[in-house]
């Protein structure tokens, strides 16, 4: 008898990384056919379309980046706070509270000009996702309270409030009853880069490298991963933990909050309650498959955004959204996930015979 | 290795130029293509099943292609990108059954005037190519509160509501006028699930009222979950979108239900004569868009004479729900006798009438 | 308790290899029927790896398993369980929510089995052994020798004749650790056997009845009478000799004092005294050995002056300057290097790479405004892979691929690459294969020749004895007794770390 064994490599390949990802990629599309087939669909119109639809074309692209942004912001929010160890499990609930706080200035400077208005908004998103962020910092910090625990249960938390606002004083009076927030000004949306693609695609690009530049060049950065590697090292090292813990978390609620005002202004006509559209439960897994490195966030999101949109698009010639979904992980995780084999390889072992008391 | 890999390679890129080759097909056909587009997937059997089932039979009637796309969220880019995919594939009717459609619908419908485009549920309109469709719910709601009224033995009932929107005030305030019409006494308690579909919050609020006292469950939201509870307790139960009795056999008393059938053939055949015309259309259950699903067999005779009745009075337009004299909860007229109330009072309907315990805050 | 009792356990010339390691290296351990064993050694000696081959939990590469005369090839602690022995870990595993009974049951069947039934069957039990113990109680409200308790029912409840315990009492208090030397007795008494593996002498010749005693992975003294040795013997047997490479340097003048610690006290982890009133001087140019059997407060100590646990009372001073409440990184800037016992996770960061750890003490100094300077982080690296010959590969990649002596010639050079003035070397060549050791050694060697005080706390004797200028024995948290290295007798240095004193 034999089975498969991941083995650790002694070095790992280096420069294997497009070799995987193009390797992962195509397994992931010779299994997506049977899938597709075993479905009743045409694997070829099916990936074509899939194709077409996120990067075929300059619309495609527009859709590809948009979704890109909140992803990747999410994705950094998460690394963020996983370069130190931290499990921020609540971005979803941060892009409501920046959201929230980018909306409500909107209400407030109903009437004044974009160039003021939409970075007062995005100001705002970032502080309202800091705050929502700072509670569970600080109890771990202070108490050790599991933060995973406490960004989780903040979610509902920003949501039912998100859903008090809508209902009660942000109610529409011209919804005709409707629990709807006012439409957001014209000057209060985010101008379009190319196509229908806003500008958020820029700030979070560049706030991506700021963070991924942060992380890896500065000595900050750098007590940032020594604590993420091991607490007792840090602390052998001098690098105090609790006051980093507090600014980390504040940090990645931030970013969180920022991804749900750039949502908010660029995508959204008003605040709903979907304006999160789980991007902050994605970035976990945009964080994941970029090893927690703010620096491959970026990167990730891309990917992860084209699949989307593509796995999207592929609905509309009747492929299930379960069906579709299937797909969508298949791709990423081959893709991406393929990358695990630059450090590890695949051996078969002989299992030993069974034998003995039993 | 690196033989292997090439061969890969090579099979790929076959596959690459096939899927070229034979990815434009046309089959000419000039026939309607109307796309949905669900917040939901037709498995909730609820809100979603409902409208998938007009879909299917409107596209036997019609003849028209259908496509739908599931599980779409509110308020994000999905549905635009959706409908502008839907329109560049020839489609040529898009239905969305989600109100927070609405602002995407609306941009939409200026951006490509050759697309009709029908909202569910919603207030906005053109007067060419963007409608909106609904149906008057309450008046089945208020010959479901008849059958309850009728089996009610605590006097006390329990409604679990979604949010407090005029939609959902008008379908309570609808039930308990019916309920009232049986019973004068009787009395309906509202818990609000601030939820549209969460089996457990649901199927939780249910048990509160079953606890309190409340011996038939109503409902406003897309899961069974009321059901199931009611159903566990030995309660009754009314359902509401589809025939539910097969998920709480004993509990199922009766449901308002949606039937979209005879209105999508409608959208579809006037977007292919070119007749559609955009506007508000408020279906009634002389147009078939509303109804109620078959009563359990074990309610009276009488009762079930007594709901026909009102049926046909509804239909006949002999009968008006909202027909006063109506009290208000705290036992001021809402509507006076004699005078009816308005389609716009009714669409903007924020207070309870009389025999309604809970508040709309 | 006869000597002609039948053979419960043997495991006879026992190999068990891992990569770079020899675990077991031809161990032999014969155990009687309804006797107490205990199997004695350092750390690191094989006793886990040899206890973990009879539990189930690894295969030997060569040699012999036999229980009751029975040839046994486990493959899981299940089959061993099975053929009727069971293993107290020193990690309770045990799920804080659960009851006592719960826990018990926990993966022991797929049955459902009724809970009154079972806390009847745990409450039998329980007194027939003296284990006083709630059935009834969650486990999180229980203290760590009550949980203790719940294990080795654990154990019984599923009918085993064969209970390993692995330090027991490392986590008990003294009445604690007497109580379970009575249940133990009884468990032995119902014709039951007890392996008791352990560091702690007097426990050995409290409890047991015979004592096998392991160094480096072979058996040095099978199945001893406890009555017939004493602790000073077996704190012998436990010591001595690793592959020793280094020679013993030259005499020099030791210089003036570097590291002064006065009256120093502090507590373990479960917050009891661990270190008592200790004082200490070490001068320029020497090296000062630290001898004890393992846990008798050695680790404490070396954490307490690098200012990684608290000090409760005394002084710590580095060449004239006050240390005792500072932080890590101003000892090491004063001139401490100190090379932690646990080189992964407190040396070394795992995840990070060599460079990034090559920085860990320094980084500091080389940032330019918030920037860390990479080509100077680099060069850095560099200059401490060369000067202490660290075999590495890329030095941006994680040092998780590093060999064992290569992480601490990578750890060892970082802290003498401060010039330091002070070196706390804590077990600094355990576990390192031939090489690593000497390299290891002649580091330190270098360094008092250029006039370096070195601590070092080892549990290698023939490593003290050929590296020390002053070798002091700890026992119980205190200095007993101080040797001449080059006149000492093996025997009475083993006789104070069994803790007899100093008559002087």
């Amino acid at each position: 008898m034999k089975r498969l064994v991941l083995v650790r490599r002694e070095q790992p390949l280096r420069g294997g990384q497009p070799l995987s990802f193009l390797i992962g990629l195509v397994v992931a599309l010779l299994a997506g056919i049977l899938l597709l087939v075993a479905s009743g669909h045409n694997p070829i119109e099916i990936y074509e379309r899939l194709f077409n639809s996120s990067v075929g074309s300059s619309n495609a692209w527009a859709k590809t980046l948009n979704r890109a942004v909140p992803l990747g912001l999410a994705g950094l929010a998460v690394a963020v706070a996983g370069s130190m160890g931290l499990w921020n499990i609540g971005a979803e609930g941060q892009i409501l509270a920046g959201a929230m706080m980018a909306a409500w200035i909107a209400q407030i400077g109903e009437g004044w000009a974009s160039p003021l208005l939409i970075p007062l908004m995005l100001i705002a998103s970032i502080l309202g996702g800091a705050l929502l962020a700072s509670g569970p910092g600080i109890a771990r910090a202070q108490i050790g309270v599991n933060e995973i625990i406490t960004t989780l249960m903040l979610n509902e938390v920003a949501l039912r409030l998100l859903q008090w606002l809508i209902h009660g004083p942000w109610k529409d009076p011209e919804s005709r009853g409707f629990p709807l927030a006012p439409l957001l000004a014209d000057e209060a949306r985010l101008p379009k880069l190319f196509g229908r693609a806003h500008w958020g695609v820029i700030i979070a690009f560049l706030v991506i490298a700021f963070f991924g530049f942060i992380v890896s060049r500065t000595a900050w950065g750098y007590e940032l991963k020594v604590a993420g590697s091991s607490g007792a090292t840090a602390r052998y090292a001098g690098i105090s933990l609790n006051k980093k813990i507090i600014t980390v978390m504040v940090l990645s609620g931030g970013i969180a909050g920022l991804a749900g005002g750039i949502e908010l202004s660029g995508t959204s006509d008003r605040i709903v309650e979907g304006v999160s559209g789980g991007y902050g439960f994605a970035g976990i897994i945009v964080a994941a498959l970029a090893l927690m490195r703010p620096s491959g966030v970026a990167a990730v999101a891309l990917i992860f955004g084209a699949v989307q949109v593509g796995g999207l698009s592929i609905q509309t010639l009747g492929v299930s959204s379960s069906v579709s979904t299937i797909l969508q992980a298949l791709i990423l995780f081959g893709a991406i996930g393929a990358g695990v084999f630059n450090r590890y390889s695949l051996k078969s072992v002989k299992r030993e015979k069974k034998g003995g008391s039993t | 290795m690196r033989r292997r890999l090439l061969m890969l390679l090579a099979v790929v890129l076959t596959f690459g130029a096939v899927a070229s080759a034979c990815g434009s097909d046309d089959d000419g056909s000039s026939d309607v293509k109307a796309a949905f587009v669900y917040i939901g997937t037709p498995g909730d059997a609820g809100w979603t099943y409902a409208h998938d089932q007009g879909r299917l039979a409107a596209e036997e009637a019609t003849g028209a292609t259908t496509q739908v796309v599931e599980n779409v969220p509110e308020g994000t880019e999905d549905f635009a990108n959706y409908a502008r995919e839907f329109i560049d594939d020839g489609y040529s009717v898009i239905i969305g059954t989600s109100f927070g459609y609405m602002e995407s619908m609306a941009a939409l419908a200026d951006e490509y005037p050759d697309v009709v485009f029908d909202h569910i549920s919603g207030y906005m309109s053109n007067e060419t190519n963007f409608g909106n469709t609904f149906g008057r719910m309450y008046e089945p709601r208020y010959l479901s509160g008849m059958v309850a009224g009728a089996m009610t033995e605590s006097n006390h009932l329990g409604y679990v509501a979604a949010f407090p929107i005029p939609e959902v005030i008008r379908g309570i305030n609808a039930f308990t006028l019916g309920v009232r019409s049986m019973n004068p006494d009787a009395e309906v308690e509202v818990i609000w699930t601030s939820t549209w579909f969460d089996p457990a919050v649901e199927g939780d609020s249910a048990q509160a009222l079953i606890e309190k006292g409340a011996d038939v469950i109503a409902m406003h939201q897309d899961s069974t979950a009321a059901g199931e509870r009611a159903e566990a307790a030995g309660v009754r139960w009314v359902a509401y979108n589809s025939d539910m009795s097969a998920f709480a056999p004993n509990a199922h008393l009766t449901a308002p239900v949606w039937d979209w059938s005879n209105r999508y053939a409608q959208i579809i055949e006037q977007a292919a004569d070119g007749t559609y015309s955009g506007g508000s259309w408020w279906g009634s259950m002389a147009d078939g868009v509303v109804a109620l699903a078959p009563i359990a067999d074990d309610v009276p005779g009488d009762v079930q004479a007594a709901v026909a009745d009102s049926q046909q009075a509804i239909i006949d337009g002999e009968l008006h729900v909202f027909a006063g004299p109506i009290n208000a909860q705290d036992g001021s007229v809402l509507v006076a006798a004699g005078e009816t109330m308005s389609d716009g009072d009714m669409l903007g309907m924020m207070s309870f009438v009389e025999g309604v315990i809970g508040s709309t805050g | 308790m006869t000597s002609d009792s039948p053979l419960a356990i043997e495991l006879v010339d026992i190999w068990k290899r891992f990569p770079g390691v020899v675990a077991n290296a031809g161990a032999t351990l014969r155990v009687k029927k309804g006797t107490i064993h205990a199997v004695l050694g350092e750390n690191g000696a094989g006793k886990s790896t040899l206890m973990n081959i009879l539990s189930g939990v690894y295969r030997p590469d060569e040699g012999q398993v036999r229980i009751n005369g029975e040839q046994h090839w486990f493959h899981s602690p299940s089959d061993a369980l099975a053929s009727g022995i069971g293993m107290v870990h020193q990690e309770f595993r045990l799920v804080p929510s659960f009851t006592v009974a719960e826990n018990i049951v926990l993966g022991a069947s797929e049955k459902i089995i009724r809970r009154s039934f079972i806390e009847k069957e745990v409450e039998q039990i329980a007194q027939q052994f003296g284990l006083a113990i709630d059935p009834t109680r969650p486990v999180w409200q229980l203290s760590m020798g009550e949980r203790q308790r719940v294990e080795i029912l654990k154990t019984l409840w599923r009918k085993a004749q064969i209970l390993i315990l692995d330090e027991p009492t490392a986590v008990l208090t003294p009445a604690e650790a007497d109580e379970l030397g009575k249940v133990l007795r009884k468990i032995a008494e119902d014709g039951r056997t007890v392996v008791f593996i352990s560091h702690k002498l007097h426990e050995v010749t409290a409890f047991c009845d015979e004592a096998t005693v392991l160094r480096g992975g072979k058996t040095v003294a099978s199945s001893l009478k406890v009555e017939e040795v004493n602790e000073s013997d077996l704190a012998g047997l436990m010591v001595g000799s690793s592959p020793m490479i280094s020679e013993r340097p030259p005499y020099q003048e030791p210089g003036e004092a570097m590291l002064t610690i006065e009256g120093l006290g502090t507590l373990d982890d479960r917050f009891l005294p661990a270190v008592k009133n200790l004082n200490l001087t070490i001068k320029s140019g020497e090296i000062v050995g630290i001898a004890g059997v393992s846990g008798n407060g050695q680790r404490e100590m070396a954490q307490a002056i690098a200012g990684l646990r608290p000090i409760t009372s005394g002084k710590v001073t580095i060449s004239g300057k006050d240390l005792t409440n500072a932080p890590p990184s101003e000892r090491f800037t004063a001139g401490l290097g100190y090379v932690p016992e646990d080189r992964l996770g407190v040396g070394l960061a795992p995840r990070l790479t060599v460079t990034e750890n090559a920085i860990l003490r320094c980084y500091k100094n080389l940032r330019k405004s918030i920037f860390l300077v990479s080509e100077q982080a680099v060069n850095y690296c560099k200059e401490i892979i060369e000067r202490f010959g660290v075999r590495t590969g890329p030095i941006d990649e994680p040092i998780a691929g590093l060999s064992g002596g290569n992480l601490q010639r990578l750890l060892v050079g970082r802290e003498l690459s401060g010039n330091p003035k002070v070196v706390l070397a804590a077990q600094p060549t355990r576990g390192l294969d031939v090489q690593g050791v000497k390299a290891i050694q002649d580091l330190l060697i270098d360094e008092r020749t250029e006039g370096v005080a070195v601590l070092l706390i080892s549990e290698d004797l023939d490593e003290l004895l050929t590296l020390s200028d002053r070798l002091l024995v700890m026992h119980e948290g205190e200095i007993v007794k101080e040797f001449d290295p080059t006149t000492a007798h093996r025997h009475d240095i083993g006789a104070a770390m069994a803790g007899k004193r100093d008559e002087s």
